[in-house]
Order: C-alpha cells, then sequence, then structure tokens
C-alpha cells in the first residue's frame, strides 16, 4: 500500500468486498454488497474496497468503481477462471494479510459461493462471522458480562450484523467486535445497489496470484448453467408455479393451462422439479433460480421451502394449492386452497374462462 | 478392491420447534423444555455415510457435540447401521459460535483417529448458519464439496454434483475431504431390524453401551479451553428482537367442494383483472 493511503485513511481499515462472478457474469449480490459497503464505510470514515476474482474479466473491475468501490483488487488467473474454494480462499487470504492495516470489515454474500467461502476465510483468521444478514450497520457496543474479561469494554465502529433467527420469528443483532476483519454473509436481494456511475473516480490494482499444488487437489470438470433469456418471468404479471405435487413432467400442461388464462403471464418452478427434469432451468424461482415479484402468484404443489420462499415472497398476491393443511406455504400465501390440483387447478382454469366470456359478451354489447 | 473407507459423519441434535412446548416468552427456545431431534439435515448426511459403506465398504463413526442428552441422537444413529459413536461433552463448551464449534469438533475428530470422508448436514434447524462444515474443513486442511446433491467413489477419487445459482457443477475431488450433503439427496432409510435390536440392548446395558459410543470432554481430546465455549467464540448474540410471526394472515379455503373452493378465491381476489380478453 502506498504512503498516501495510509494518511488518506489512518485508522480504520476498509471495508472488503468479495465480488462473485459465474462464468464471467457479475453477480447482482456483488451490487448489492457493493451499497451495503457504501454505507458502512460512509459511517466509518474509512474506504470501501472490492476484491474480484477470475480470468479474462473483461469491464468487470470498472463496473465495481462505478457501483461504489474505492479500490477494486484484480485477482486475474486462468486457474481462478471458476469458483473453487482452496484457490480462492488463498488469494482472499494473502490479500487480507498483505494489508498494512488489517481490513475493518469483509462481507460476501449468503449465496452457494459465498457460504463456501466465508467460513473458510473467517476460520483462518478466526474472527466472527454472521451468516445471512438482511440488515447491516455500525454503532458502538458496551460488553459488560465478565464471564470472560477479557473481552470487556466500549467498543466503536462495530458491524452489526443482523439476521433473522428461529424460522425467521426472531431478528438477532450479532456482533464480533474484538477481532478484525469482522465478518457477515448478506441474503440475495436484501441490499440496495447503488446507481452506477460510470465517472466515479477509483483505483484498479492488479494482485498476486500464488496457488499452490495442494489447492488443485479438488477440480470443476463441468459448470452447467441453464439461466436462460427466453422466459419472461421477471415482468410476468401473473405467474403460475408448479412444483413436485405435480408427479409428473406431463401434468405442467395444466400450468401452461391456467397461464393461457391470463394476458401476460409465465410458468415457474421449484428446483425439485427442475431437478427431474420435468421442466427446464430457466422456469426455476427462488435461491439459485429467479427472484420474481410478480402481481399475482399461484403455486401449485409447492410445499414452500425457505430456498423457495426467497425467491416469490415479494409478489403482490400469493395463492396457493396444496393438498396438505400443514404446508409451510399456507404460512405467508394470501389465499390457500387446500386441495388436489388435479381436481382444483381444471377448476380454476373453467372458472376463469366462464368469467372471460362474460366479459368478452359485455365488452362485445357496449360496443353496439 | 478398494481399501474400506473411514467415514465420518457429524450429527447434531436439536429442538424439535414443530412442537411449541419448548419456547420462551420472547421466543428463543428454551432447550430444557424443548423436545429434542436430529438435526434433519443430518440425515442426508447420514445416508450419505451409510451408502459409502454400502457401496463401498468400510466403517461409520457418527460424532457429536451436545450436552449429555444428545446420545440419543448418536443411538438413533446406531440403529440406522452406524457403527460407533462419539460424544463430546462439557460444560466449558457452553455459547460456543460456530468458529468455536469448528475448533472442537475438529480436535474430536482428530482423537477419533484416520478417515477418508467426513460427512455433515447442510445446516442446521436452530443456528441455521451453514458455516460449522467449511470451518472445519479449514481446521483439517481439507478440500470440501458444500451443497452436494450426489456423488460417487471411483478410485478413491469424489465425482460430485454440486448446486450453484442456475445449474450445478461437476467435481472431483482427491480424498480425504468434507462433503455437506444437500437435502436433495436420498432420503434417509428406515432404521434396521439389527440396529433398533442393538440398541435395545445397549439401552439395557451400560458397559455394553460404552463400546459403541465413546463419550469425551475437552481433557481427552486435548483441547484448548480458551479456544472453546464463550472464550473461544469471536460473536455473541448483543440482541434480539421478536418479529412476530411471519404471515399468519392467509385466508384458508377447504373442506368444500373444488367448485366452491375454486369460486371463493375467484370472486375474492383481483385475479380477474389480469385476463386474456
Ligand atoms: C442450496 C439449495 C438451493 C436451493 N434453491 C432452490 C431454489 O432456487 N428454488 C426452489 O424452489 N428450491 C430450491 N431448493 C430446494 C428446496 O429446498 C426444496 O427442496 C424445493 O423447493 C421443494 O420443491 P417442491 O415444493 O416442488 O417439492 P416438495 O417439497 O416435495 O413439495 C411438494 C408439495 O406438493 C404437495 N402435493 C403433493 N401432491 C399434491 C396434489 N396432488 N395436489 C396438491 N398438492 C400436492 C405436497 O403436500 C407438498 O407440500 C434449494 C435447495 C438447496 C439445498
Ligand atoms: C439465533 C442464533 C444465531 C446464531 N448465529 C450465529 C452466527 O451468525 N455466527 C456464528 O458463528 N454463530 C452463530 N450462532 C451460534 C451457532 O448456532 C452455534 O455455534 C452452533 O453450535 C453451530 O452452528 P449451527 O447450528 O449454525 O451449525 P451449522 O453450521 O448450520 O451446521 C452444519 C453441520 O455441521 C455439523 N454440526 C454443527 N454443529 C454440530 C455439533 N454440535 N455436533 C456435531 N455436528 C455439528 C452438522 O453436520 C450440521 O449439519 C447462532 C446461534 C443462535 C441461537
Amino acid at each position: 500500500m502506498t504512503e498516501e493511503d495510509k494518511t488518506a485513511n489512518p485508522v480504520r481499515g476498509e471495508v472488503l468486498i468479495v465480488a462473485e462472478q459465474i462464468l464471467g457474469e457479475l453477480q447482482h449480490i456483488t451490487l448489492e454488497l457493493l451499497g451495503a459497503g457504501t454505507y458502512l464505510a460512509g459511517k466509518l470514515g474509512s474506504k470501501l474496497s472490492c476484491i474480484v476474482l477470475g480470468h479474462s474479466l473483461g469491464d468487470i473491475p470498472q463496473k465495481l468503481v462505478a457501483c461504489g468501490a474505492d479500490t477494486v483488487y484484480v485477482a486475474d488467473h486462468p486457474e481462478l477462471n471458476t469458483y473453487r474454494t482452496l484457490p480462492y480462499r488463498r488469494v482472499v487470504c494473502n490479500l487480507l494479510d498483505s494489508m498494512d492495516t488489517p481490513a475493518h470489515i469483509c462481507l460476501l454474500g449468503s449465496t452457494t459461493t459465498g457460504r463456501d467461502l466465508a467460513p473458510r476465510i473467517a476460520a483462518h483468521f478466526e474472527t466472527g462471522l454472521t451468516a445471512d444478514c438482511t440488515e447491516l450497520d455500525i454503532g458502538s457496543y458496551e460488553h459488560k458480562s465478565k464471564l470472560d474479561p477479557t473481552k470487556v469494554g466500549l467498543y466503536e465502529g462495530c458491524l452489526y450484523a443482523i439476521r433473522p433467527a428461529f424460522g425467521e420469528s426472531l431478528k438477532a443483532r450479532i456482533l464480533g467486535p474484538w477481532k478484525n476483519p469482522q465478518m457477515a454473509t448478506t441474503r440475495p436481494g436484501q441490499m440496495t445497489p447503488l446507481k452506477p456511475d460510470p465517472n466515479r473516480p477509483g483505483r484498479i490494482i492488479s494482485i498476486p496470484v500464488n496457488i499452490m499444488t495442494e489447492d488443485n487437489r479438488l477440480i470443476i470438470a463441468e459448470t452447467l448453467r441453464e439461466i436462460g433469456k427466453g422466459v419472461k418471468l421477471q415482468e410476468a404479471d401473473v405467474i403460475v408455479s408448479g412444483g413436485y405435487g405435480l408427479g409428473s413432467k406431463d401434468a405442467f400442461q395444466l400450468m401452461y393451462n391456467l397461464a393461457a388464462c391470463f394476458a401476460n403471464s409465465a410458468v415457474g418452478a421449484t428446483r425439485k422439479v427442475v431437478d427431474q427434469s420435468w421442466i427446464p432451468y430457466e422456469h426455476q424461482i427462488g435461491q439459485t433460480g429467479k427472484t420474481v415479484r410478480p402481481k399475482v402468484y399461484i403455486a401449485c404443489g409447492i410445499s414452500g421451502a425457505i430456498q423457495h420462499r426467497v425467491g416469490m415472497a415479494n409478489s403482490g398476491l400469493i395463492i396457493a394449492i396444496n393438498k396438505d393443511v400443514d404446508a409451510a406455504i399456507f404460512k405467508f400465501a394470501h389465499h390457500g386452497i387446500v386441495g388436489d390440483v388435479f381436481q382444483v387447478v381444471p377448476e380454476m382454469i373453467r372458472q376463469l374462462e366462464a368469467v372471460k366470456q362474460e366479459k368478452e359478451v359485455q365488452t362485445v354489447v357496449s360496443a353496439h | 478392491m478398494p481399501a474400506p473407507y473411514e467415514i465420518f459423519v457429524l450429527v447434531k441434535q436439536v429442538p424439535d420447534q414443530g412442537s411449541k412446548a419448548g419456547l420462551n416468552p420472547d421466543g428463543t427456545i428454551d432447550r430444557a423444555r424443548a423436545k429434542r431431534m436430529l438435526n434433519p439435515f443430518d440425515r442426508y448426511a447420514l445416508q450419505a455415510a451409510l451408502n459409502v459403506k454400502k457401496t463401498y465398504g468400510g466403517r461409520v463413526t457418527a460424532i457429536s457435540m451436545g450436552p449429555p442428552p444428545a446420545v440419543e441422537v448418536l443411538l438413533e444413529t446406531l440403529e440406522h447401521g452406524v457403527d460407533r459413536g462419539v460424544l463430546l461433552s462439557d460444560k466449558r463448551l457452553a455459547a460456543s459460535d460456530t468458529l468455536a464449534t469448528a475448533y472442537a469438533l475438529y480436535k474430536t475428530i482428530i482423537w477419533a483417529g484416520h478417515y477418508d470422508v467426513i460427512f455433515c448436514g447442510l445446516q442446521t434447524t436452530d443456528g441455521d448458519t451453514a458455516q460449522v462444515g467449511p470451518q472445519l474443513a479449514e481446521r483439517l486442511g481439507l478440500p470440501q464439496i458444500t451443497y452436494c446433491q450426489d456423488f460417487r467413489i471411483a478410485a478413491d477419487q469424489v465425482y460430485a454434483d454440486r448446486i450453484i445459482e442456475g445449474g450445478y457443477q461437476k467435481i472431483i475431488s482427491q480424498m480425504p475431504l468434507l462433503i455437506t450433503v444437500a437435502n436433495s439427496y436420498h432420503r434417509l432409510e428406515y432404521k434396521s431390524f439389527h440396529g433398533s435390536w442393538k440398541v435395545q440392548q445397549l439401552l439395557r446395558n451400560t458397559e455394553e453401551q460404552n463400546k459403541y459410543i465413546q463419550s469425551v470432554d475437552l481433557d481427552v481430546i486435548g483441547a484448548d479451553e480458551q479456544r472453546c465455549g464463550l472464550k473461544g467464540s469471536p460473536t455473541i448474540v448483543a440482541a434480539t428482537e421478536k418479529v412476530g410471526e411471519i404471515g399468519g394472515n392467509c385466508s384458508m379455503h377447504e373442506g368444500h367442494s373444488a367448485e366452491e373452493l375454486v369460486g371463493e378465491v375467484v370472486q375474492s381476489t383481483n385475479l380477474q383483472e389480469f385476463l386474456a380478453i
């Protein structure tokens, strides 16, 4: 680090974001983390930095600056092309080790990558890590309990990591002011990105990559990714989604038939049915699929697992059809129909068709 | 023929959240009153461990850290065909966060001996962090496959499918390694008749039980108590706030014919506004 940086930020270390890209595509979670990081760094009076790992990253570093990073550390190496725990862990830990003033905070996403990598970094530095946060803030904290006398004291500039607990019925504020970097992962969709500003100033620094032989004990043979752009889930007013309760691939026709009743609609699905190859990936909604916010979401034979819920819980009106009255989906749906999809859905199509015909007749009549 | 494998599986006893009985007024769990159960996610890890034994041969060791009643989950794993249990129990472990938990489990694993593969659940239903597995792998210096949906072993290499956003990774890893098993892996099979019978015998005979389940504390495994429990935990839960039951506002339609149920919904919502006309 140069002399200039030290004077710019004499007391507190930076806030470091670990960026995420899959096959060269920058992930939205990184923009969210930069938004949150800008706020935290502002409150601390420190700098926001971001490390991105990969190969032939194109304009990703510039995008990271435009979205809030003061410094972007670029680790470019063919071996970093796809995420792998050990090489990525090595590079990020080396960077953190090389900082003159240790980073104050280090954030990752609660994605399959962030949840794989963050605990390794935290364990390496023996520092605290809060999982799956929905809010982050900075504040002071006084530790009074004398059970562990070494911890007693007043701490300023602590990371407040707030996460849902016990099936989302509680919010817990978790702190770890004793050791830097204070670490957290954040749940996708919770933090707000900044508006990109191509004129924001920022530095882009290339950092060394020293991968060891032992980091290659595990290799990625192939990354299969099929998020297509074909299915317009995000733009649809009405999404009809099918789950494992449909029982077979053929039954998805019923979903298409119901969707056809609406003007601007699309068919969605759970990961479980995508895994069964009943419907392609691009229809998947949830943590590892798409996040949607239609005006109406009709869930058919879907149990309502948290990984599905995070992708659709903000829909305007949620109608769930499930034969199990205790299904989790009824905890957050607005209307729950307890019944068999094969009776309820055809009946719904019939009634909607009837309403349509009635309306058409009215339109024709009023046109006269 | 490959050498039989030493297979470790980590299982945690958690409060049964289905039973409202064990909740404090502020919504936290009253661990003394709550019904206890095997962490549901660990059932997939257990099945993975048993599958390795069944397909490739070997011995399965289940390891748990928790207060003495946690022996119940180890007995449960024996019923499913696990060969040996190790229970780490010590008052000095109270209030461990994930870092301290991973340290204590790391020392237990080293104590328990040679391993080729370690299986963990994806996460727990109480702490719900999914951090212990990777932190343990870091301590042990192992490669890891998290979110593992399926795998096979050939020539001492593990071929696995790992869930990622929008798809999969096909992974090849050397052994030893640590795997966290996704809940889309095969369901846990029924208890074996032989296993249940054996556990019935063990429940009647403490001496016999001690042959199958080894109980250890921090001194036995040689753990540094400064790195355990409250002292070894860099995080603290500073405050909790009740959010209230999510939802709970669902209008339920049940008990009538499909025609009536659908009629209620079509009439009482704005569904009609979106029809294709
Ligand atoms: C890392 C990770 C990421 C994941 N990402 C996602 C994701 O992005 N999206 C996602 O959806 N899931 C995801 N999952 C999977 C998730 O945990 C659940 O397994 C999945 O959502 C369940 O799908 P389902 O509701 O279709 O199936 P099930 O849970 O099997 O539910 C089927 C439901 O259908 C009901 N049913 C059965 N028959 C009928 C009938 N005739 N009529 C009416 N109802 C019936 C049953 O009562 C049941 O509630 C992920 C899991 C992991 C581990
Ligand atoms: C509301 C709440 C929030 C918390 N948040 C955090 C947090 O953000 N960060 C943090 O560091 N700690 C946190 N903790 C503490 C954490 O729950 C405990 O450290 C716990 O002992 C281990 O974490 P876990 O239950 O999340 O396990 P996970 O990491 O979710 O467990 C994954 C797997 O590891 C294995 N495993 C975990 N624990 C054991 C065990 N005792 N014995 C055997 N195998 C085991 C199992 O195979 C399990 O499936 C929190 C606790 C509470 C009550």
